[in-house]
């Protein structure tokens, strides 16, 4: 159980003000569960509000998804191979995107989230620069629904307008909600009680969400295996996502 | 333009948030100034509005998953006595797995999670529509009292010449759904409901008929398998169950630590599913099951099989696959796979029990389809584990409260068809199918349809097929809905799924039950004492009724608290695994005999064997016009809002052919446009493409990507007669044209970033 203020190991330190979290979300990605069904795609979407932006659009990659699942191929036929793995925000600790921005819209939480603060948000697009993972979209029109397609928004979540930046928030309104819960019963968060749509959705258990200042959870407990590693994390941006490498069977090479 | 902001916060939450957005203010005021600016208003301290999860059920696939429903309040213009107008309303607003059901277990694929925006599609029928003018797809709304008393002047009509002269053409009949319309037919006294579902795997089921007894689709226990073979099968991405496939698989991948099970998938285009395999073996088109029986004679020859065959029939059937002319030496030109590497690969399979096979997609689509599925089938009683832990299995029956689906081949709506038994049809509905866009122009489904003087639809949507009809009634959407149904695979328990409508109707349309019970109750016609219900709810209530005398259901404290909890947790299950259960004994261990694929064309002239596959967005196109699966990038090939024809690089190379170039496709049958994709996972003499795109209807749909429906050639499966629709030929020419293809990622071929 989480306890406000202990010491759980590296990480816990925000990089802007080193003050100690409460919680430390971060999630797991195991490519050895993934199989690209793209579960995970529709959740966010359905659960964020991120608008369809229609075949002109995507034509020019200004899709919205705030995370997408990259297909890689190797070799030919007939020995070709295929790898799936879920790209979204990585949450960084040490987030490139966060001092780019000079309005500050783009923040770092008490939680450990990297936030955008929409109605701060200019439109600059520094951060989107500055991310190595690319997984911050950009509103170059308004959002539009045709009616009654507006009726599906959440209304948890806030609709962005043209001209902002938006990216993956770990659903942090659905992390509020299990806090808020959690104070009314007066008592400590549980473990698999904030869950993102992408998450709870996910058929393969490949995508676990939870708190790492918790020694115990499963994504720390999966964090810490020999398969794990950091997407690009030899630059050194301290993701808050580990990669499980998929395995071979009987060690052949796969 | 609609701003969409809908903060639409109740007075409570308003003050909750005040209290909150203070407090974090004071709290954080003597911390860095960077981050006082920062606290603003972020969005982690908006205070969630108040949901209620009510469970509902997917009708988005036959699966049959249980979902829960987020509703919210908020204002929504409807239609209420003819009248429309902004009221405040529960609304819809995520669908999610239902943690409880036995099927899915909480979990939702991209489909059923899309399944929310039929309710709030802007296509949707709003009223009754009566055809205008002849069948060019002009419409006019009428109301329902009208539309009512021509569709009961009309059926009246018809029922008085000949009564069986009346036919009901539906998608997956289910569950009490399917004994009402059943019951209402036989109380017109005309025969029952044709059913026209592409995805209802008829092949599959004649198999399992023969071999097991049960003209059902198999369940696999992949949670204990320690290897498996699928041959054909996208059973992670659309095929039979594929949520509770991929949970499965999730937990036979890494749920078992130090035993991580093989799985081999055997295809010539690689689907989502091969792409996961440990190993993907492209056997020649067609050549499947020769194969499986490659592998039983490897198994039964080298004495690799576990236990001993049980029956003299099964002794004798495994003397016969000692037989040479399934050795690996001599099927391995006709497979195109190495004698060595089938002799391996059934050793693998003997050395990591309990080993399981399963058949789909293209496999079953060809000319020996039924061969194919009995030759696995085999292959499944030699590896030893059907009905036991690890292998394949029927879910429980729940045949006591709900007929199970059993064969349909005389409810068939194509092989009706093309015997020319419906040809004297009077009056037809039609029930959320669309045969029209799902067959071969060769069948000429519109032409027969459009001979039929008269055509009711329940259609939500004007679609190929509804946009036939005289007078569309429109159904409510699922949400909006009593449902029920009965899962046919997937769950190790006895399932009934029930839900109560989890939101109220947005426009002036009925549910088709209760307007079937409502035009049953006007025709008089001693209709009322076969169908005594007023609405759906108490035909649902007296199943469950029913249910409670029978000894399946110890629920001691009566009617009411059953039916409270069947509500409450969206359906009844009993609660007892019944697997390992033996039910998926065999009947019938017969060696079947071989016969080969047949394909329509001439090889000199169609070079290419065409394979349409499932797609894994619009499954065989019922939910092309969703616009969140239009965008929704093909995992295999990225590509969104439009349908592509794959190709193996290779070959592209051999007739100059660059990705996006426009291809013109032709069979014997017809030609179609499609823009080339490049694709390494595909056998240089197949050419892929997807199924779904084409439509001529729906804002998101209509006129994009073409239907390879228009190349099938109308070929059969032997002895089933249901589409054969890997059977056809094609050739490829380039039109010289830039085909739109909207890639969401670069070129195919790219290296994986280095990770440290």
């Amino acid at each position: 159980m989480p306890v406000l203020g202990r010491l759980a190991g590296e990480g816990t330190r925000s990089p802007l003000g080193n003050r100690l979290m409460s919680h430390h979300w971060g999630m797991a990605v195991d490519l050895d569960r993934c199989t690209g069904c793209e579960a995970c795609v529709i959740a966010c979407q359905a659960e964020n509000n991120v608008p369809t932006v229609g075949e002109e659009a995507a034509r020019r990659s200004r899709t919205m998804h705030w995370i997408r699942i990259e297909r890689y191929y190797e070799g030919e036929f007939p020995n070709p191979r295929v790898r799936f793995r879920p790209v979204l925000c990585q949450q960084c600790d040490n987030a490139p995107c966060e001092p780019v921005c000079p309005t500050y819209a783009s923040y770092h939480t008490s939680e450990g989230l990297n936030a955008q603060i929409y109605n701060r948000c200019i439109g600059t697009r520094y951060c989107a620069n500055a991310c190595p993972y690319t997984v911050r979209t950009f509103n170059f029109f308004n959002p539009a629904w045709d009616k009654p397609l507006h009726l599906q928004l959440n209304p948890d979540v806030s609709v962005r307008q043209v001209g902002v930046m938006e990216k993956c928030t770990f659903c942090v309104q659905r992390i509020k909600a299990a806090e808020i819960q959690a104070k009314a019963e007066n008592r400590e968060l549980r473990e698999g009680e904030p869950t993102p749509a992408c998450v709870q959705c996910c058929a393969p258990k490949a995508l676990v969400f939870g708190d790492l200042n918790d020694p115990a959870s499963e994504v720390s407990r999966l964090s810490r295996s020999p398969r794990g590693t950091k997407l690009l994390g030899e630059l050194g941006t301290q993701p808050k996502i580990t990669y499980l490498q998929r395995e071979s069977w009987n060690g052949e090479d796969r | 333009m609609d701003r969409g902001w809908q903060h639409s916060m109740e007075r409570r939450d308003f003050l909750k948030f005040g209290v909150l957005t203070g407090a974090t203010v004071t709290l954080t005021a003597c911390e860095k100034p960077a981050q006082q600016l920062a606290r603003f208003v972020p969005e982690e301290d908006f205070v969630p509005g108040v949901a209620t999860w009510k469970p509902s059920l997917c009708t988005m696939c036959p699966a049959g998953c249980g979902v829960v429903v987020r509703v919210i309040d908020g204002d929504a213009e409807v239609v209420r006595k003819g009248q429309r107008g902004i009221i405040k309303m529960g609304l819809a607003k995520k669908l999610d797995g239902n943690p409880r059901y036995p099927v899915n277990r909480g979990k939702l694929c991209a489909r059923g999670q899309a399944g929310l925006q039929r309710t709030y599609h802007p296509d949707r029928l709003r009223s009754p529509m009566r055809r205008s003018g002849s069948r060019s797809g002009e419409f006019h709304e009428i109301g329902w009292q009208e539309a009512m008393s021509e569709v009961v002047a009309k059926l009246e009509e018809s029922s008085a010449k000949r009564p069986d002269s009346i036919r009901f053409v539906a998608g997956h009949l289910r569950g009490q759904r399917r004994e009402l319309i059943n019951k209402f037919l036989a109380s017109l006294g005309t025969t029952p409901a044709l059913q026209f579902a592409p995805l209802d795997e008829p092949v599959l089921r004649r198999a399992n008929q023969l071999s097991f007894g049960r003209a059902a689709l198999p369940s696999f226990d992949f949670e204990r398998s320690n290897y498996i073979i699928s041959f054909g099968a996208d059973f992670l991405g659309t095929w039979n169950s594929p949520v509770s496939q991929s949970i499965g698989y999730g937990e036979m991948r890494r749920g078992r630590p130090g035993n991580r099970a093989k799985f081999v998938q055997v295809e010539q285009r690689m689907s989502q599913t091969g792409a996961n395999a440990d190993e993907w073996v492209p056997s020649s088109p067609g050549t499947e099951g020769l194969l499986a029986l490659g592998l039983a004679h490897v198994l039964v020859k080298e004495g690799l099989r576990s236990g001993q065959p049980a029956t003299a029939q099964s002794r004798e059937a495994e003397e016969k696959l000692k037989d040479e002319t399934f050795s690996p030496t001599t099927i391995a030109s006709k497979t195109g796979i190495a004698a060595s590497r089938i002799e391996r690969l059934a050793r693998e399979m003997a050395a990591h029990p309990p080993a399981v096979a399963l058949i789909g997609g293209a496999a079953l689509a060809h000319t020996n389809g039924l061969f194919n599925a009995l030759a696995v089938n085999l292959l499944n009683m030699v590896l030893g584990t059907s009905g036991l832990p690890g292998g394949m299995f029927f879910a429980p029956g729940t045949s006591t409260v709900n007929a199970a689906t059993t064969t349909n081949d005389p409810s068939d709506f194509v092989s009706q068809l093309l015997a020319g038994r419906l040809d004297n049809t009077e009056f037809l509905f039609l029930d959320h199918t669309n045969p029209v866009f799902g067959t071969p122009s060769g069948w000429q489904v519109s032409e027969k349809l459009k001979r039929i003087p008269f055509i009711v639809s329940f259609a939500s949507f004007i679609d190929e097929t509804s946009v036939l009809a005289d007078v569309i009634l429109p159904d409510h959407s699922p949400l909006e809905s009593w449902l029920d149904d009965v899962p046919e695979s997937g769950t190790s328990e006895a399932t009934l799924a029930l839900a109560a409508p989890a939101m109220r109707p947005l426009h002036d349309t009925r549910a088709m039950p209760d307007v079937l019970l409502e035009i049953a109750r006007t025709l008089g016609k001693g209709t009322g004492e076969a169908l005594p219900w007023k609405t759906f709810e108490e035909m649902l209530q007296s199943s469950y009724r029913e249910l409670l005398r029978s000894e399946r259901c110890d629920q001691p404290d009566g009617f009411e608290k059953l039916w409270k909890s069947v509500l409450e947790q969206g359906g009844w299950w009993d609660g007892k695994c019944q697997v390992p259960s033996g039910k998926a004994t065999p009947l019938s261990v017969r060696v079947p005999e071989f016969v080969s694929p047949t394909f329509d064309g001439s090889e000199q002239e169609f070079p290419f064997f065409f394979q349409p596959y499932v797609s894994q967005a619009f499954l065989d196109g019922s939910l092309a016009n969703l616009p969140w699966l239009q965008e929704l990038p093909d995992a295999i090939s990225t590509v969104t809002w439009g349908s592509w024809l794959e190709v193996n690089p290779k070959t592209a190379e051999k007739f100059e052919i660059r990705q996006g170039d426009l291809i013109r496709v032709r069979s014997r049958h017809g030609t179609l446009d499609v823009p080339a994709l490049l694709n390494p996972g595909i056998a240089f003499d197949v050419v892929a493409m997807p199924m779904g795109q084409g439509h001529e209807f729906g804002r998101y749909a209509a006129g994009r990507g073409a239907n390879p429906m228009h190349v099938v050639a109308p070929v059969q499966v032997e002895q089933v007669g249901s589409l054969a629709w890997a059977a056809t030929r094609v050739s490829l020419s380039k039109t010289g044209q830039q085909g739109r293809l909207c890639l969401s990622s670069g070129a195919l071929q790219e290296k994986e970033p280095e990770v440290r």
